[in-house]
């Protein structure tokens, strides 16, 4: 009888190998508990003169900022990993598309992301006394869900990447701190550049990490002028086809491997 | 099916795939050439990995490519388990084309490759297996049952709950053919599972085989360890520098290098005499001496080594001179091997 191979199984059972690996190495504690610590920190020395709101508002930056950065690493690293690992050409032998394995790693890591951000808001909150309530806790667990999937969407788009080049390690490196600036994480961006501002908007998270912020302080006046339900429609549809695009470019970028003979290197 | 339409004896099997009758892989004129780019994308040389590969394995063969390094012997495993592209020619596995049919194809075959890779490291030896068994679609009810029985045969019961990176070399080699095997495929490709293994292991590995052998998969090896090969396979396809240079049984191969056969004499006295006349003789096609101590050793090439061996027998008494010892030597698999590939 043929193996039907189901998308589900192959999704979890990457996603649990990839959360067994992370735990594996101690060294895990430090992109995902001390680094945003420290981006906190930062923030509210930067805004030490500020309180509430704005406080609030710097707060979630740091946070944020952590899941950026485990998703956005986590997911190129995770893919580097099995060409230094040797493991990529075992698992590109495996019969279920690769867009599955991906999805199933970059989900982890976008989970691992999203604890993150959550410690860093418990640090704020009772070290820092950052504020006391979210303004709407339901649309605020909602738009960080949504923001969480977009994240991931984002993630298996540089996944493709990297396994087509080697050189993918070094795009991923460089392009974490522009998706920084670009989608409003560290200022707003009102302040960019028009062009820089178009990029944003068609970047998922861009729109998530608004939401996140209307939900969370009342006042917040969003850097987009939609309400929060339209930027969370806004961030699944450009999650929705950020997946597209990732499975579609897979299945080019694993021919492109095969006719190059490049899926081996590592 | 249309893609086998050269193939004349075609049926469906219990998987839905069609194949052929009698092979379970063959390859036509498989070539594949690497282009060598600089740091700009330009190329700046080729390599012909594979130039014109023409071979076919029948089902419950064991099969053995072996060659040197760079022979070429990693390219055709890729090709054949779908994870490179031939530059030109034909592959088919199981009867399916290995540019059309991946998924098909790689669900009834497993690969094993040489050396420290293919495993994660970081979780144990059981766990790999599983996540394994869950890449191919094997139902959790399946896998449970026959995951145990792999780690079992490939004797690492005991030692399935500790981390990869704690096992010996040969424990990880034995892993990781246990992890080809997690969703039972027909067909093995196994690419120089002894490498870097000290004897022990090694043979543990081709133990392994045997049974894989006898469990009725059809298994290619490579190899660059002719005694390896001689072993296991029932026919071996040497290939250097991308090309085949013979294709048969152990013991056709052995034949073919006949004319090696030496015979060796130990004599006392001045044999330069007899050294020369030997060498006139019809069958014989070198000769060497060598002194030794108080005695000189005369080696012979030649296809007939006892018909020689007698003749020269008579050459040393009516030189006066005496043989002490005689003795003559079947070329081994090894001296067929290394002048196939040094031709
Ligand atoms: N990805 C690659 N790019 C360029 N050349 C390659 C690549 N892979 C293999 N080669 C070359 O192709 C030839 C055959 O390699 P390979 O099939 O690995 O040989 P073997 O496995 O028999 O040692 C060698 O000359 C090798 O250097
Ligand atoms: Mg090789």
């Amino acid at each position: 009888m043929a193996l039907e191979v189901s998308r589900i199984q192959v999704v979890k059972a990457s996603m649990v190998l990839t959360a067994r690996n992370f735990f594996a190495d101690p060294q895990w504690v430090i992109p995902s508990i001390i680094a945003p610590f420290v981006f906190t920190l930062v923030a509210l020395f930067l805004f030490s003169n500020v309180t509430g709101p704005i406080l609030l508002y710097a707060v979630l930056g740091g946070g944020m900022m952590g899941m950026w950065g485990t998703t956005v690493y986590g997911s190129g690293e995770s893919i580097s990993f099995d060409r230094w690992n040797g493991t990529m050409e075992c698992t590109l032998s495996a019969p279920s598309p690769l867009i599955w394995i991906v999805l199933g790693r970059v989900i982890w890591n976008t989970l691992e992301g999203s604890i993150n951000a959550i410690f860093i808001l418990v640090i704020g909150f009772l070290w820092f006394r950052v504020g006391v309530s979210l303004a709407d806790p339901l649309l605020f667990a909602a738009s960080t869900f949504v923001t969480f999937l977009s994240l991931s969407a984002f993630g298996t788009l540089l996944a493709n990447v990297i396994v087509l080049s080697r050189k993918g390690g070094f795009i991923t490196n460089g392009i974490e701190i522009p998706v920084y600036i670009a989608t409003g994480t560290m200022f707003p961006i009102g302040l960019l550049p028009f062009y820089v501002g178009a990029v944003s908007y068609s970047i998922g998270p861009t729109w998530g990490i608004d939401a996140i912020r209307k939900a969370a302080i009342g006042s917040y006046v969003g850097q987009l002028p939609f309400s929060i339900f339209v930027d969370i429609a806004v961030t699944i549809i450009i999650t929705v086809v950020y997946f597209a695009m990732s499975s579609v470019l897979m299945v080019r970028v694993e021919k492109i491997a095969k006719r190059n003979g490049t899926l081996g290197d590592f | 099916m249309l893609l086998c339409v050269t193939h004349k004896r075609i049926y469906r099997d219990a998987n839905g795939g069609s194949r052929l009758a009698e092979y379970c892989v063959e390859t036509r004129d498989l070539r594949r050439e690497y282009l060598n780019r600089n740091f700009f994308g330009k190329v700046k040389s080729r390599t012909n990995a594979l130039s014109g590969l023409n071979i076919s394995i029948k089902y419950g063969e064991l099969f053995g490519i072996i060659g040197p390094n760079g022979a070429g012997k990693t390219t055709t495993i890729k090709i054949l388990s779908t994870l490179l592209l031939p530059t030109s020619g034909s592959a088919f596995v199981l009867g399916m084309d290995v540019t059309h049919d991946l998924y098909r194809i790689r669900k009834r075959i497993g690969i094993v490759f040489g050396g420290e890779r293919g495993l994660y490291n970081r979780v144990t030896g059981l766990q790999n297996l599983l996540y394994f068994s869950d890449l191919y679609g094997v139902p959790p009810s399946v896998s449970r049952k026959r995951v145990p029985e792999l780690i079992e045969m490939v004797g690492l019961t005991g030692r399935e709950n500790e981390r990869v990176e704690k096992y010996s070399r040969g424990m990880k080699q034995r892993l990781h053919i246990a992890r080809a095997l997690v969703h039972d495929p027909e067909l093995m490709f196994l690419d120089e599972p002894t490498i870097g293994l000290d004897p022990a292991g090694a043979r543990d590995i081709r133990g392994i085989i045997k049974q894989l052998k006898k469990d009725g998969k059809s298994i290619l090896l490579t190899t660059h360890y002719m005694f390896e090969a001689d072993e296991l396979c029932e026919r071996i396809a040497v290939i250097s520098k991308g090309n085949l240079v013979a294709l048969d049984r152990p013991s056709g191969l052995k034949k073919q290098v006949r004319d090696i056969t030496l015979v060796e004499l130990h004599v006392y006295g001045d044999s330069r005499a007899v050294s020369s006349s030997i060498s006139e003789l019809p069958s014989v096609s070198r000769v060497f001496s060598e002194d030794s101590g108080d005695r000189t050793i005369i080696r012979i090439q030649t296809p007939d080594g006892s018909e020689v061996l007698e003749k020269a027998k008579v050459i040393a008494s009516q030189n006066n001179v005496r043989i002490i010892e005689s003795s003559i030597k079947e070329p081994t698999l090894e001296d067929a091997y290394l002048r196939m590939v040094e031709e």
